[in-house]
């Protein structure tokens, strides 16, 4: 059922403009990090990795929640749109399948997304930071640790964006949140706060690793909101009337 | 005859107005039902509740001869189609991907797309984005959406909604043959009784989410007769004949209107008429708007 319920999903993205975004939003925070980096770069002697912490300091700060905000809106959007919800909710799936569909959607999504930047960080250092060989392996498993930590964003952006009915404010809320979560990571409180889960997955403007020695907590935070988040929208899809 | 919809008391309440107020609906298996009623009647909110859309306030449907509740409604849903307020659809997608939807959501075979195109007439048109369609070809999507995976059972809340004549009468034509085409019972809304009238052999009637009737159309129909129109050229004449017949009529130029009587009786008054030298030019029957038969249906059930 639940695969039905993906392969539904997935389909709903043939020849979607969502892809436009995917493809030109990473490359701001890729321009905007790699000029800040150059000029930096008297200071700046740690090569890849220092390119990264530049990088991530627009990306993981600014655009990664708003993306993922913006898939989950997205996605909602076109059950939103006419009376689509009608058809959704009177298929013979069950509701919170439909959620946790679109949930595996946005988590690919964002996969996909990370690797683009990974190709564009490649792309940047190469050619432009004019950097030696290709990126450490580290700086690749910190982009696929931020979509570990962006599970309970997406989980957290799918149920905002499934409540509020409107394209622009979790999307705003993302950004805000993105913000947010860095002073909380800054406070010492990262693993309290969800939006700070991506950034300390991603190992956000820093050089060295900021979760080592509290990995499994950091993976039982993600766990837990994404558990909370699960739970908020299992109860708004049963109890709640099918508004369209 | 197995009732395929049978509602008990059922109700729907939002803040302290009740949308739907202890209906007892009943449809027959295999019948085409014609659930009529003005907008606001609560026609869309009964049929939300038959597909558990929205949650009732109290009562109980009973749906393809099993109580619905959370345990059983996705095996009750694998057995309904629908089209509810509007089609259903995503727009940058072809008519072929939005069936696909359908299949995979309802488990069914996307083989089964061919059959349902076929019906509504969209095979050639399988390949085409759905925001190029007209509201007409819409609508018929819609109706292949609710066909896929040959429901026992097919809701549609007025699907004739905002079509052209030509396109009405196309949609009755293709609704009309669903329970011979796919053995389909059909629950259809609309807030016309003219444009249900053709089709239906069943008929419901919601006002203020109370059903003030329901049974066969030609019980209804009964209730739809108005006053009897003749046109003759004498009419002082025809006056003293119907009085004298103990006739209550009204007299407007030579247009007399009185009220509707059996056929047999009538059939007495234009030989009587004939016979007095009246001459009578014309004789219609005026059928009663949805709104007259509400209040004379209201009526009834106040003086019963």
């Amino acid at each position: 059922m639940l695969t039905r319920c993906m392969i539904a999903e997935n389909r709903k993205l043939h020849g979607s403009v969502i892809w436009l975004a995917f493809f030109i939003i990473p490359i701001f925070p890729a321009i905007m990090g790699t000029f800040n980096y150059l000029q930096n770069i008297a200071i700046l002697k740690n090569g890849w990795f220092d390119l990264w912490t530049q990088h991530t300091l627009f990306y993981a700060l600014i655009f990664f929640a708003p993306m993922v905000g913006l898939y989950a809106a997205y996605l909602w959007r076109l059950e939103h749109l006419g009376h689509n919800w009608n058809i959704i909710m009177s298929a013979p799936v069950r509701p919170f399948y439909l959620f946790f569909a679109k949930f595996i959607v946005v988590i690919k999504m964002a996969l996909l997304t990370q690797l683009w930047v990974f190709v564009l960080f490649c792309i940047c250092g190469h050619f432009f930071a004019h950097l030696p060989g290709f990126p450490p392996m580290q700086i690749f498993l910190w982009l696929l640790r931020g979509v570990l930590g962006g599970v309970a964003v997406i989980a957290l952006e799918l149920l905002l964006a499934m409540v509020i009915r409107s394209f622009a404010a979790p999307i705003l809320i993302a950004l805000l949140g993105g913000v947010a979560g860095m002073a909380f990571v800054s406070q010492g409180h990262g693993l309290m706060f969800p939006y700070s889960l991506m950034l300390l997955g991603m190992n956000s403007n820093k050089a060295e690793d900021i979760i080592s020695g509290q990995v499994s907590l950091f993976v039982l935070s993600c766990i837990l909101f994404s558990l909370l988040f699960f739970l908020l929208s299992n109860l708004y899809l049963t109890k709640q009337d099918t508004h369209t | 005859m197995n009732t395929i919809i049978e509602t008990n008391m059922l109700t729907k309440y939002y803040g302290t107005q009740a949308v739907v107020n202890k209906l007892n609906l009943s449809v027959p298996e295999g019948s085409i039902y014609g659930f009529i009623g003005p907008n606001g009647a609560g026609k869309s909110t009964t049929m939300k509740l038959l597909l558990g859309l929205i949650h009732e306030s109290s009562g109980s449907i009973c749906l393809l001869g099993k109580q619905m509740n959370q345990s059983n409604r996705l095996s009750l849903l694998r057995q309904t189609g629908s089209l509810i307020e509007s089609p259903s659809c995503y727009g940058h997608l072809t008519a072929q991907e939005n069936l696909e939807i359908v299949c995979d959501l309802k488990g069914v075979k996307y083989t089964d797309i061919d059959r349902v195109l076929a019906i509504v007439d969209l095979t050639n048109d399988r390949g085409r984005k759905v925001k190029q369609f007209s509201l007409g070809m819409r609508q018929r999507l819609g109706i292949a959406q609710a066909l896929l995976g040959n429901p026992r059972l097919l809701i549609l809340d007025e699907p004739t909604n905002g079509l052209d004549p030509a396109g009405i009468q196309e949609m009755r034509s293709l609704i009309s043959e669903m329970p011979k085409l796919c053995g389909a019972t059909v629950l259809i809304s609309s807030h016309l009784l003219s444009e249900l009238e053709q089709i239906v052999d069943q008929v419901g009637i919601i006002n203020h989410g109370k059903l003030l009737f329901q049974g066969k159309l030609s019980a209804l129909q009964r209730h739809s007769k108005g006053d009897i129109v003749l046109r003759v050229l004498h009419p002082q004449k025809a006056c003293k004949t119907l009085l004298a017949q103990g006739i209550t009529v009204r007299a407007e130029g030579n247009l007399l209107q009185i009220p509707p009587v059996h056929e047999e009786t009538l059939a007495a008054l234009v030989y009587d008429l004939a016979m007095q030298d009246a001459g009578i030019v014309g004789l219609t029957q005026q059928t009663k708007s949805l709104e007259d038969i509400f209040l004379s249906l209201t009526h009834e059930k106040e003086a019963g």
